[in-house]
């Protein structure tokens, strides 16, 4: 299975997070962990807002929408 | 006193709770981020304490930093008698990751903690029953399923809360919550086992959001929402503010007809009705946009729209975030620049907050009024659907967001040029959408004209009282011009004649540096001197029967969208960053660059 990023996650998709990817400023890591953004989580994955603006996505019970930067950190792979 | 905190996750209905045991009235609205500083009010014997949410002990944006370094205080004071931690219960996750560390950080401190499981009425809408008392006895403190809304359970939820804080050793929480990572799979498993699947309570909103977040509609809806949120401030509210004026005017007719000719009717046609009469007339319009706003925050969308937003503001060197602070900064800079807390970059929170006050704020409502009036004929297309003075306001609207636009991008190019790669990033939850709660929006829209109408009222009058005396006398000089206040004007007519503006304006202008709407005021009294026996019925009418050119008029209306005029905003944004510097430099700024575009505009146009 291919291993993209959220940014680039399809439209409608449920994927699995693999990876947050180091580099990331350690207090978003925990922000994003304490989200839900964990390895093996899964994720429903709404496309990007419109003006190709941030990405929305829902964890858990929560709906968020994450700025390109962010989503561009994130692993993952899509779910059949 | 001793003290209850209430603390929980954004928008999870804290204050709701709060203004329900307590009685007071603090803003309720459905965006995470609407609490930005700390809220005590009296709830029986104790002292109740709101703060604004926070997802974590671990915080990002300035709100959060308050509400997370406040809480450690609060743990530490012997005073602190509970904790209520309110979740969001049709959120069980999301909420309890917090609630466990706050959870955690009582033990610690050997404080009380009670779990306030808001929103039960929507999972009793859904179907959903949630077993308290297991839950409680997996968390090991006491659960009420509550719901600030419909007051379901709030009685037994009070009672127990008082007793508790009563209580000389209270309970601590026994469980053992284990490191971050523990304490997340904790939080996951609990609402897995107790919580309402989140596909049922997230149905309606991902089916809307499918539109409202579509790259085609979603846009369109977008710029929709805020062409009718400003046409219809203008529109709506026309037919009020022409009732509130013919009122006036009756009134003064009887009034006057009553008394008879004299000075006291003279004093009170030009100061009382001609000054006061003519701000009062803006009611209306305030309450319109207090009602706009109010819909707007409570239906859930102005999240939607901060997303929206986003990325064309980050050309500018702003935040998605940016979006909420600028929209409220239209009815009055001071909370908008309080909510500029919540942006989670502080360089982009500092461009916010410095850009703000050109925002259209309610307070120049009155001058863009009868400005707009004097200046733009009163004509309407499309079966009354679009009017051109509606027009007018919109792109007055526009030319505020627009100059702050431009200032931000100068701000972030060449003034504040800190690393933006450290700055926090944009993460925003989207709450549920709402109908809105009727009864708090009324209370909202009324409190709004009342605040309008006492704040500025006493100003308005004595700038009135002071203009018409300075004005009328001395009588047997021959009017206006010669009257002591004509003196003084002719002296500094100097200043603004460059603008092709007479002293009259002047002085309102001058004057209008207390508070902007006084400049209406102000030139209603002079024109109701001027004006001898003339019918107050209309400024706007005197003042185009004493002539006003119309790239004056314009030039003055820019002067209004750019200058800042507001002594409360200057001391706030003082406040909010602690810099002298800024605020300064921002008065001076804005009113120099106010006054050369009144100057293009007057000379040019
Ligand atoms: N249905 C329902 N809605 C509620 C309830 N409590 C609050 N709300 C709504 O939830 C939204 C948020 O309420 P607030 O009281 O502003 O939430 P808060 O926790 O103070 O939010 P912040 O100050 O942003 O942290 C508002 O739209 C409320 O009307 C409830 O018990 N039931
Ligand atoms: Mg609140």
């Amino acid at each position: 299975m291919s291993i993209q990023t959220l940014w680039d996650a399809p439209k409608r998709a449920t994927v699995r997070v693999t990876e947050l990817v180091a580099g990331l400023n350690p207090l978003v890591v925990n922000r994003l962990q304490e989200m839900g953004l964990e390895p093996g989580q899964l994720l429903e994955c709404f496309g990007r807002g419109p003006f190709n603006g941030p990405m929305v996505v829902q964890i858990q019970d929560c709906v968020y929408t994450l700025e390109q930067h962010i989503a561009q950190q994130i692993l993952i792979t899509p779910q059949p | 006193m001793k003290k209850i905190v209430l603390v929980g996750k954004p928008n999870s209905g804290k204050s709701l709770l709060f203004n329900q045991l307590t009685g007071l009235r603090q803003k309720v609205a459905n965006y995470p981020g609407v609490t930005v500083e700390l809220k005590t009010g009296r709830f029986e014997q104790f002292e109740l304490v709101d703060y604004p949410g926070a997802y974590s002990l671990s915080s990002l944006s300035r709100d959060e930093e308050i509400a997370v370094q406040k809480l450690q205080e609060a743990m530490q004071l012997p005073d602190t008698a509970l904790v209520i931690c309110n979740l969001d219960a049709t959120r069980l996750e999301s909420s309890l990751v917090f609630g466990l560390q706050v959870q955690a950080l009582a033990k610690q401190q050997q404080k009380s903690v009670v779990f306030a499981l808001n929103m039960a009425d929507e999972l009793q809408r859904f179907g959903h029953q949630l077993d308290t008392e297991a839950l409680s006895k997996a968390l090991g403190s006491p659960v009420f399923a509550i719901s600030a809304k419909t007051l379901l359970g709030i009685s037994e939820f009070r009672q127990a809360v008082l007793e508790l804080a009563e209580l000389a050793q209270p309970p601590i929480p026994s469980i053992d919550h284990g490191d971050e990572k523990a304490l997340r799979a904790l939080s996951r498993s609990l609402s897995r086992q107790f919580g309402i699947s989140a596909s049922i309570v997230l149905k309606n909103q991902n089916r809307i959001d499918a539109f409202m977040l579509n790259s085609v509609t979603g846009g369109l809806a977008f710029l929709l929402v805020m062409f009718l949120l400003f046409q219809s401030i203008f529109t709506l509210a026309a037919p009020l503010m022409d009732g509130v004026e013919s009122g006036i005017a009756g009134l003064a007719q009887w009034v006057t007809g009553y008394i008879g000719e004299g000075r006291t009717s003279d004093f009170l046609n030009d100061a009382i009705f001609g000054g006061i009469g003519s701000f009062l007339v803006f009611v209306p319009q305030i309450m319109m946009l207090t009602l706009i706003i109010g819909l707007l925050e409570d239906s859930g969308y102005l999240a939607r729209a901060a997303l929206i937003c986003h990325r064309p503001l980050s050309y500018f060197g702003l935040s998605g975030r940016s979006f909420i602070p600028y929209l409220s900064g239209h009815a009055c800079a001071i909370p908008a620049i309080m909510a500029a807390r919540t942006i989670e970059s502080p360089r982009k929170r500092l461009i916010t907050m410095m850009t703000i006050p050109l925002m259209a704020c309610s307070a120049r409502l009155p001058v863009y009024a009868l400005l707009i009036a004097v200046l733009i004929p009163e004509q309407s297309y499309l079966g009354g659907l679009v009017n051109l003075q509606g027009i007018a306001f919109f792109g007055l609207y526009l030319m505020g967001i627009v100059i702050a636009l431009l200032v931000s991008f100068m701000l972030s190019t060449f003034v504040i040029k800190d690393d933006a790669k450290s700055d926090m990033p944009f993460i925003l939850e989207l709450p549920n959408y709402r109908f809105p709660h009727w009864k708090p929006l009324v209370v909202r829209v009324l409190a709004s004209a009342k605040s309008f109408v006492y704040r500025s009222g006493p100003v308005i009058f004595a700038v009135t009282v002071l203009i018409w005396l300075l004005g009328y006398f001395p009588t047997d000089a021959g009017g206006l011009q010669n009257s002591y206040l004509g003196q003084v004007g002719h002296f500094i007519e100097p200043i603004f004649s460059p603008l092709g503006l007479d002293w009259r304006y002047g002085v309102a202008i001058l004057m209008s540096f207390l508070a902007r709407e006084v400049f209406v005021g102000a030139l209603g009294t002079l024109f109701g001197i001027d004006g001898a026996d003339e019918n107050i019925a209309g400024l706007a009418a005197n003042i185009q029967a004493d002539g006003l050119a119309f790239g004056t008029g314009f030039g003055l209306l820019l002067f209004y969208v750019v200058a800042l005029q507001c002594v409360a905003t200057v001391a706030t944004i003082r406040a909010e960053t602690g810099s002298n510097r800024i605020a300064v430099g921002l008065v001076i700024g804005y009113g120099l660059l106010a006054y050369l575009l009144a100057f293009l505009a007057a000379n040019l146009l």
